[in-house]
């Protein structure tokens, strides 16, 4: 492969990474793995409706609290859900509620799912996997 | 919804989730898929046995 075609190559991935972070299973679709993104497409699905449902916390930067960062990444990486479902409408979780901490790790694991997803993309996008 | 209804439905998620990520033989899928979600639901019951015999009891009084 060229120079330019290894660049056009990464780029190409690199899109459908960001593609894949920012609409969860778009990459896979891009890529025409139809039956692995609806799969997984109705996974998180399930996942952030039953923490949503639960009254989960979907994460934000504490001050003074590090750890939070962490979290916060890991439920970023659901992509625009996760700022539709911030600061679109205003979700933020019920810690009073009785399934609280269950939603929280339903909705952190979306996001996290999602992630790996996002190198699975990468993965497929550049050979390494078919 | 119960916690035990709950757990079970997490680890059917993640086994699905993995068994299709890293696998591509149905064959190969079912068996990943049983393991992680009987590992995920057998570990917590085991746990949750093992924790009998190790009750908390009641809260220590205030000193």
């Amino acid at each position: 492969m060229t120079g330019n075609a290894r660049r056009r190559s990464t780029g190409r991935a690199l899109a459908l990474c960001l593609l894949a972070w920012l609409v969860p299973t778009a990459g896979h679709f891009a890529l025409r793995r139809r039956g692995r993104a609806a799969i997984f497409a109705v996974l998180l699905l399930v996942a952030v409706v039953v923490g949503i449902h639960l009254d989960g916390e979907l994460h934000r930067v504490v001050p003074g609290q590090p750890l939070t960062m962490l979290f916060t990444l890991g439920a970023m990486g659901l992509g625009a859900p996760y700022f539709v479902l911030r600061h679109g409408l205003g979700y933020v979780g019920v810690p009073e509620a009785a399934g609280f901490e269950y939603g929280t790790v339903f909705l952190l694991s979306a996001g996290l799912m999602n992630l790996l997803l996002v190198l699975d993309v990468w993965d497929i996008a550049t050979g390494v996997k078919d | 919804m119960s916690h035990f209804l709950l757990m079970t439905l997490y680890a059917a998620l993640l086994g699905v989730f993995f068994a299709t990520l890293w696998k591509r033989e149905r064959r190969a899928q079912l068996v990943l898929f049983a393991k992680i979600f009987g590992s995920l639901v057998g570990g917590a019951i085991l746990l949750g046995w093992l924790m009998y015999f190790f009750p908390s009891g009641p809260p220590k009084p205030f000193p």
